[in-house]
């Protein structure tokens, strides 16, 4: 038997911990730290596959840690835009001090592994704590104003959540006396009463600050725009992901909870439908509005967490129905493609940051001609935001938006499309602004090689899954039996 | 198992990078691709009009089809499934005829950024043959927004004055229209289990129709574009270069046309029958409307915008006057309007490029003796006013006189329909005698359209007079295609 997710872990562990060390040592090559943790995070993933080819559970895992699909595709997706920022910070971060900041983004990787795997509660918590708190610290760690104003504000809400959590853990072992998922749901189920549906509704808002659900978004915007874009990338492509592992695992197995007893009105289903409508149009029509990009994407990032949700609906109100199966292939599939493309967005914009010094939608004019592979991958991931095929963004709305139509909740894929269709109006503005406006000059600025190649393996990606979307299916659906536990 | 249809999608997206290229390598190296790549593709087109035309498929039925499985799902796939009859092929072939003469008028018209506006103008064109060959509503959608890509483009980098406003006013419009039609695919799926056009054509109960009828109607509505989802039309002609107006309204408006044939009576027939005079009614209104708000303008290229809207309110008109009657005439007369529309307004929309570019203005009033200072382009633009008119020789003439036949048989009310042509005949002529009759401005000289221009016009032209005499390789491929759709909403 082969243990290659305890070998990820371990190499994590141990990268996480050497890089640091490398401040201690002279070296010229000053992206080195970068260079072992990328190196580092390929190797996790080769892993991470072989595990989700052939599955196996390390005994010394006990009970902690599940080594499913599930959390195999959560793992590749954290950890692989993990790596995209290790590779964009190669020209971000030339500064001394960058052994710690890879050694904090190591710290992450391995957080964000153990939570897509955890089932048990309290592995769960530890997880999602390794995760959260060098975030807080890489938030602030530009130390100009902004990025500490981030950095304490994030640090705040972080800790509010964390609590929040934990005060769910908590009823929920008091209530089962158990921590492991799957005991918990049964307790919780087979013996429905008040508490059950208030530890219920304390995990959807802890886990919600992370997953960017209205109205525990507030922070979201601040925190985006102040933290290092290249950090700002991870938060919203990687780490609010683990949020979504963390609902799944616990949440979904929740479904047939009612959160006031035995009215029907207030169903987990219809808890999270009512979530999603919200998230949704507050997320567009709010980044409609804004004048700063990292801004404007946060608020997209926002409404995508609520097409994230909508998947959620018909598996809440009917497990083991046809739609539920759709909707959570096409959540998990929303997972892997916003993953992609709202990570390669932020690094486009935290690119424009570094080398405009700008990051107002003023810099965006006429982008076309200063930065072309800059601007053409906005381009692309806007339009496969707003899920204009044949992009990737377009198969997993399809799936979506089919569950809900198909799980007797047409109204909310009424309620999400026209978002899309809303959602376009910012989408193809800036476009607009990049190849149609005219910019204050149109000298050509210099697109480092390590961002071209993670624009072109991004962009690869989008178009590739747009056109060949059977393979994403495949591995996303592969993974929805993992939920029942 | 023929690849006629994949070719005929994929050749151009596949000179859609070649011309870049070629375009990068020298100006004359990518026009002489474009052109013969646009000619491979108008070769393939013609093979596909001849096949349906030589054995025109029978009621429900497709020719030259291809089918792949492209995405699977528990018990759902989605097929890679093309096939034509004779709703497409007209629409196949006049794409790729208009394609090749846009590649020729381009070359004078566009001057800046031409690589990336010839290849962009490929992938419009392969993404068009994709909408008129899918026989898969999903493969259909993907075909249908990759058209607005381009086209936006189009419009906001090589337009006019105006353009950023009039390409984000097209984008909004058409992609809010398509997201809900895709709402309505949905929901025929999760009634029907079938994405596949030729398996639901006929099969979906009454009752779940009439949701979908109206989503998918709302979609094609914006395309065609059908009074009052039309206001993005006028700003997007005006604004796009010539040569994508003639792309613009030669093709993109043939969508919606095809669309309410094929998908709104195709698979909702019943529920389209019992509402087809507001249809109807709907299709009149926008040929009133189109052709008196053309009186109106002073802009040259405005005035032929709005007889776009008139004509394809023919399209609708008749293609509804024959659920009421039963009178095939109607549907055939739709079929056979939206190719000689494509081609009458296709040169005059070139036309006005061409004036623009050698008068310096398009505005009527100021437009003075055409006839003695560009003989030339006025008599090219006498005789495209007369095909736009509906005059013999040409066989715009007979597709009106089919529609209008068939509305009558299906009311005697909808006679006044007779005064569509009647008015835009008004109009083109009031237009001719101010430009063309009028005494020039003095000391004006001659500044007219070169031999080889004239030329490319006449291939706009001459197949209209050729079809009047010889309408029937349109007409009897459409036959069964206007008895299937007559069928199947009895």
């Amino acid at each position: 038997m082969s243990d290659y997710l305890a070998a990820s872990i371990v190499l994590l562990a141990g990268t996480s911990l050497a890089l640091p060390l490398l401040q201690l040592v002279k070296v010229k090559e000053r992206n080195l730290p970068g260079y072992l943790l990328a190196v580092a995070l390929a190797i996790a993933m080769a892993l991470v596959s072989l595990n989700t080819l052939s599955p196996s559970v390390s005994p010394w895992f006990g009970s902690l840690l599940a080594s499913d699909q599930l959390g195999g595709v959560f793992a590749l997706v954290t950890l692989g835009v993990t790596l995209m920022v290790t590779v964009a910070s190669f020209e971000t971060r030339k500064r001394l001090s960058n052994s710690v900041y890879y050694g904090l983004l190591s710290f992450t990787a391995l957080g964000m592994l153990l939570l897509s795997y955890s089932q048990d509660l309290l592995m769960l918590f530890v997880a999602w704590e390794l995760m959260s708190l060098p975030t807080y610290v890489l938030a602030g760690f530009d130390k100009t104003e902004t990025s500490n104003e981030a950095s304490v504000k994030y640090a705040v809400i972080g800790a509010m959540s964390s609590a929040i959590i934990l005060y769910a853990i908590s009823l929920a072992y008091g209530l089962t006396g158990s921590t492991q998922i799957s005991t918990v749901v049964e307790g919780f189920v087979s013996n429905q009463n008040a508490l059950t549906g208030v530890a219920a509704l304390l995990f959807v808002a802890g886990f919600g600050f992370k997953m960017s659900i209205v109205p525990f978004h507030m922070w979201i915007p601040d925190v985006y725009e102040g933290a290092p874009p290249t950090i700002s990338a991870l938060l919203a492509a990687a780490t609010k992901k683990a949020g979504f592992i963390a609902a799944i695992r616990v949440l979904l197995a929740l479904t047939t909870l009612f959160v006031i007893t035995h009215n029907p009105l207030f169903t987990m289903a219809n808890v999270f439908a009512v979530l999603a409508l919200i998230t949704m149009t507050v997320g567009n029509v709010a980044a409609l509005t804004q004048r700063s990009m990292t801004r404007l994407l946060a608020y997209s990032s926002i409404a995508q967490a609520g097409y994230i949700l909508v998947g959620f609906v018909p598996f809440a109100s009917n497990p083991a129905s046809l739609a539920a199966s759709i909707g959570m292939t096409g959540a998990i599939m929303q997972v892997v493609n916003h993953a992609i493309m709202k990570g390669a967005a932020f690094l486009a914009a935290a690119l424009v940051l570094t080398q405009l010094k700008r990051g107002d939608l003023g810099a965006y004019d006429g982008l076309a001609k200063r930065m072309p592979v800059t601007a053409f991958t906005l381009a692309v991931c806007f339009l496969a935001l707003a899920g204009v095929p044949p992009l990737n963004g377009f198969w997993s709305k399809l799936f979506l938006f089919l569950s809900v139509v198909y799980g007797q909740y047409g109204w909310l894929a009424v309620a999400g499309i026209l978002n899309s269709a809303f959602s376009l109006g910012y989408y193809a503005w800036l476009v607009k602004r990049m190849y149609m406006d005219e910019g204050e000059s149109t000298e050509r600025v210099k697109e480092p090689t390590w961002f071209v190649i993670v624009f072109a393996v991004a962009v690869g990606l989008i178009i590739g899954i747009g056109i060949f979307p059977q393979q994403l299916i495949n591995f996303a659906s592969g993974a929805v039996p993992n939920i029942f536990g | 198992m023929s690849i006629v249809l994949s070719l005929l999608i994929f050749v151009p997206f596949l000179a859609s990078p070649l011309v870049y290229l070629a375009f990068r390598a020298g100006k004359n190296t990518g026009i002489y691709a474009s052109a013969a790549l646009a000619a491979v593709v108008l070769v393939l087109a013609t093979y596909v009009f001849w096949a349906v035309y030589s054995s025109p498929p029978p009621q429900g039925q497709y020719l030259l089809t291809e089918r792949a499985s492209w995405v699977n799902f528990a018990f759902f796939g989605i097929d890679y499934y093309l096939g034509v009859d004779g709703l497409s092929s007209p629409l196949i072939f006049v794409t790729a005829l208009l394609t090749l003469l846009v590649v020729y008028g381009s070359r004078k018209l566009i001057d800046h950024n031409e690589p990336e506006y010839y290849a962009l103008l490929f992938l419009f064109e392969g993404a068009i043959m994709g909408v008129f060959s899918s026989l898969n509503l999903i493969l259909f959608y993907v075909f249908w927004e990759i058209v607005l890509i381009p086209m936006f483009f189009f419009i906001g980098i090589w337009g006019g004055p105006r353009r950023k406003y009039a390409a984000m006013k097209f984008i909004l419009f058409t992609f809010a229209g398509s997201t809900i039609m895709l709402l309505g695919f949905l929901y025929v799926y999760a009634g029907v289990q079938s994405f596949d056009i030729p398996d639901l054509a006929g099969h979906i109960p009454v009752s779940l129709q009439y949701l979908p009828l109206l989503a998918s109607s709302i979609g094609f509505a914006v395309k065609l574009p059908l009074v009052p989802f039309h206001t993005w039309l006028p700003d997007a002609h005006v604004e796009a270069p010539s040569p994508i107006s003639v792309l613009l309204a030669g093709v993109l408006l043939k969508m919606g046309g095809y669309g309410f044939l094929r998908i709104s009576i195709g698979l909702f027939p019943n529920a389209s029958a019992q509402y087809a005079w507001v249809f109807l009614a709907l299709g009149l209104f926008s040929m009133f409307y189109g052709a008196i708000s053309a009186i109106l303008q002073r802009d040259l290229k405005k005035m032929v915008a709005f007889t776009s809207i008139n004509h394809m309110g023919f399209v609708l008109f008749g293609a509804y006057a024959t659920l009421i009657s039963g009178n095939l005439l109607g549907i055939q007369g739709a079929i056979f309007q939206m190719f000689t529309h494509a081609l009458a307004i296709g040169a005059l929309f070139m036309l006005t490029g061409y004036v623009q570019h050698q008068a310096g203005t398009r505005e009527i009033p100021l437009l003075k003796g055409l006839g003695t200072t560009m003989p030339r382009t006025a008599t090219v633009l006498v005789l495209a006013s007369a095909a736009a008119m509906g005059l013999p020789p040409f066989s715009s003439f007979l597709a009106e006189f089919m529609v209008i036949v068939a509305g009558i048989s299906a009311s005697i009310v909808t006679a006044v329909s007779i005064l569509v042509p009647v008015i835009t005949a008004g109009y083109f002529l009031w237009m001719i005698k101010r430009t063309v009759l009028s005494p020039p401005e003095p000391g004006s000289g001659v500044h007219d359209m070169t031999l080889s221009d004239v030329g490319a016009f006449a291939v706009y032209l001459i197949p209209l007079v050729l079809l009047l005499v010889a309408s029937y390789v349109i007409l009897n491929p459409a036959l069964p295609v206007a008895e299937f759709l007559r069928g199947v909403a009895a």
